[in-house]
């Protein structure tokens, strides 16, 4: 059960009082607390559950017994559809973060039309399925009451519009800062990292700047929000700058060191089309349903479990990488695919509350198969990794491994040795197969032809 | 600058705000409320001229097109 807390409620799954998500008998339900009764009436009879469901912009749901409830408080309980994996806003590249941002603005829009409002819109409600955006928090909606300001705005700001401005305007690596601030990036902080030019830009200058002023001067002074309240005209108006202020951010990747790997390799075309072979045949071999990707760089070994039928989650390092590979994914409309940002040698940890609220890496699904082509060398020459540690990390993850072992003569493993001293001497092959054995039983491997890397298929040895 | 528009949102907020407290489990931030009040007025009224002009544009484009179609 992933991420299961207290008396099998989802550790996450505390904040909003309207309900939570909880575990039972392994399956996940929301239970509906009394107090969003009315709120979640006019939800569903309105039409805006089903408006956004037949559009795939809200996760479906099954009403379930009453006699499910975890607690006298419960006013229903629902069965939400299953997500095959979990990610999180700080594993997405720039893309994914902009499309799960406008999702939230369309939403709150079509909420508006319904006579509703999000009265949360954390990036973590949205998830993607099919290669598609999705909220999967159906208690985020209230009443919409004529004159309100919209209560989320400053959780859109920090959620999305400061990661994503940070992003373009100062550096792609700083969605990281997320990983850090759970509740998204403090907007002093944003407003202070972005580069002077962005107050010259009228949507940042108010959304991001003038809206870290204003938290400034207010956090020390007692206010009341006054009779004079927000037209419905001027929330529509918010809501359509914050839409043309997230369409208006873009980043293109350039050249890095792995978005262009491919182009610097030292392989031969004939040896690379072999490699494409032999990973075919080991991933049937081992009739995965979900593999893993690890350091999948632009997706090509990955697209080779997904024409296979398989759901492929493709990690990788470099932000240029998961946003060129996402983008690859929605041209050819590859659904199976789900690129994501992460550092192998530092995946992603559980954060939040008791380390409790968002997963980390190991705590999600894992995977039948896990790639790891053209890694090894790295791990070891360039992060120190011992062999056993790599195949304990791999032991973790997945129940088979195809994994590729790149001798030291290699030109790539020469390269990463080339302005340090060899300190690795028990670099070898056979060490490799030795400490791999502790966790793995080599089931079979393959030299690549025209090089001197070899292709294992290994499977752990409780499977 | 930054001087300017403390300044600026200090008479604004002057003006507009009196009593009624806001109650809500995320914590919307006495600052991005007022913001948006503020901040709503101007933007409300680009929407506003937007629509106005792209019903404009609009009624035009369906006018051309009649005649082309005659």
């Amino acid at each position: 059960m992933k991420g299961a807390g207290i008396h099998g409620k989802v550790a996450g799954s505390f904040r909003d009082p309207s309900g939570f998500l909880f575990y039972k008998d392994g399956e996940l339900y929301r239970q509906v607390n009394a107090c969003y009764k009315e709120q979640n009436v006019h939800f569903m009879r309105s039409g805006l559950y089903s408006y956004l469901v037949d559009r795939g912009m809200l996760i479906s749901h099954k009403e379930c017994d009453i006699g499910m409830r975890q607690s006298e408080e419960a006013y229903t309980v629902i069965k939400p559809e299953l997500l095959p994996f979990i990610s999180y806003p700080y594993e997405w590249c720039f893309s994914q973060l902009k499309t799960a941002a406008l999702l939230t603005i369309k939403i709150q829009k079509a909420a508006l039309e319904f006579g509703m409002s999000l009265k949360d819109c954390s990036a973590y409600n949205i998830q993607f399925r099919n290669g598609k955006a999705i909220l999967i928090d159906t208690l985020s909606f209230e009443i919409y009451q004529k004159g309100k300001p919209w209560v989320a705005y400053r959780q859109f700001c920090q959620h999305f519009l400061a990661p994503l401005a940070l992003m373009q305007h100062r550096d792609i690596r700083l969605s990281q800062l997320l990983r850090v601030h759970i509740d998204g990036i403090p907007l002093d902080l944003a407003s202070a990292l972005l580069p002077f030019y962005t107050w010259f830009l009228p949507s940042l200058l108010f959304h991001i700047h003038i809206h870290a002023k204003s938290q400034q001067y207010f956090s020390t002074r007692s206010v009341k929000v006054g009779s004079r309240s927000m037209s419905r005209l001027a929330l529509l108006g918010l809501i359509d700058s914050l839409e043309s202020t997230t369409k208006q951010l873009k980043w293109e990747p350039g050249r890095t060191e792995w978005a262009n790997y491919y182009e610097d390799t030292n392989y031969s075309l004939s040896a690379f089309e072999n490699k494409k072979r032999i990973v075919a045949t080991f991933l049937e071999q081992a009739g995965s349903r979900c593999v893993w990707d690890i350091a999948a760089n632009v997706g090509i070994f990955s697209q080779i479990a997904a024409d296979k039928g398989m759901s492929v989650l493709s990690f990788d390092i470099d932000p240029a990488c998961v946003e060129r590979h996402y983008r690859n994914c929605l041209e050819r409309d590859e659904i199976r695919i789900l690129p994501l940002l992460l550092d192998v040698a530092n995946p992603s940890p559980g954060i939040g509350w008791q380390n409790c609220e968002r997963m980390s890496l190991f705590e999600r699904r894992q995977a039948d198969t896990a790639l790891a082509l053209a890694l090894v060398h790295h791990l070891s020459i360039s992060h120190n990794l011992p062999f056993e540690n790599i195949a304990y990390f791999f032991s973790r993850i997945c129940h088979f491994l195809i994994i590729e072992f790149v001798p030291k003569e290699d030109s790539q493993a020469q390269r990463l040795l080339r302005n340090r001293d060899d300190i690795f001497s028990d670099y070898t092959q056979l060490a490799f197969e030795r400490d791999f054995q502790k966790f793995f039983m080599i089931e079979e491997f393959r030299n690549v032809e025209d090089s001197q890397r070899v292709i294992y298929l290994m499977r752990r040895k409780d499977s | 600058m930054k001087r300017k528009i403390r300044i600026i949102f200090m008479v604004f907020c002057g003006i507009l705000f009196s009593s009624k407290n806001v109650y809500a489990y995320l914590d919307p931030g006495s600052g991005s409320y007022i913001l948006q009040i503020l901040i709503g007025v101007l933007l409300g009224g680009a929407l506003a001229m937007k629509l106005f002009w792209s019903n404009i544009k609009l009624f035009f484009k369906n006018l051309f097109c009649r005649e082309k179609k005659q």
